[in-house]
């Protein structure tokens, strides 16, 4: 999903464990204290960037045999050290679980329509996705 | 035929987040192309090279769909089709 308000981590994490899945991955992504960089304004398109999330956990599933997986990424402005995004992958192994997690937070970043501005001073540069 | 226009990042910065355009029955992606380059002519300067030719650095989707550029220039458009342009993602 995509929240326009705090990720409740806990929330997430809570529901993630279950005495059928044998190890939890999380990938948390925040925003980090660069050089000049004082907070992030997050962009998404929505509709297509929920489809794609969806595709992508349905293929996260299929590959990795997973039991529990979810998404939740951030938009709107957020500050340094908020969590931008978090991925949680659960399975019976912890070797499906971690494959799985790397799958998820590579392919979001490389398909889901979202752009992140970090905001300094001057006013703010986009993050340059890869062309 | 009536073109819905949806514009993210930098894009969104030369466009506006939304407009809706009007242009002529049987037009493909490039002729909207045009059509927006002569509304917006920072957009001109957005999409193509000084020397005239195409840049890679932008993605287009109609109705949620990815375009192959520059294959799919050529794509035919229908009345209410939501055609969105953006900059290559950065989520994560």
């Amino acid at each position: 999903m995509i929240s326009d308000s705090e990720i409740d981590l806990e929330e997430i994490l809570g529901r993630s464990i279950n005495p059928d899945y044998g190890a939890v991955v999380a990938f948390i992504g925040v925003v980090r204290a660069d050089p000049g960089v004082l907070g992030m304004e997050v962009e998404a398109y929505d509709e297509a960037a929920l489809e794609e999330l969806k595709r992508i956990k349905e293929e996260a599933i299929a590959r990795f045999g997973l039991s529990f997986v979810d998404v939740v990424h951030r938009k709107g402005r957020l500050l340094l050290g908020e969590v931008i995004v978090a991925v949680v992958c659960a399975s019976s192994h912890r070797k499906e679980a971690f494959q799985a997690c790397e799958y998820v937070i590579d392919e979001l970043k490389r398909r889901v329509p979202m752009w992140k501005k970090e905001l300094t001073e001057e006013g703010g540069r986009w993050v340059k996705g890869d062309a | 035929m009536r073109i819905k226009i949806r514009a993210f990042a930098s894009f969104r910065e030369i466009l506006g987040k939304e407009m809706m355009v009007e242009i002529e029955s049987g037009s493909n992606v490039s002729d909207l192309i045009n059509h927006l380059c002569e509304i917006k002519p920072d957009l001109r300067r957005a999409l193509y090279s000084d020397t005239g030719e195409l840049r890679d650095y932008f993605i287009i989707m109609l109705n949620r769909r990815r375009l192959n550029m520059p294959e799919d220039l050529g794509a035919a458009l229908s009345d209410n089709d939501e055609v969105a342009i953006f900059p290559p993602v950065a989520g994560g």
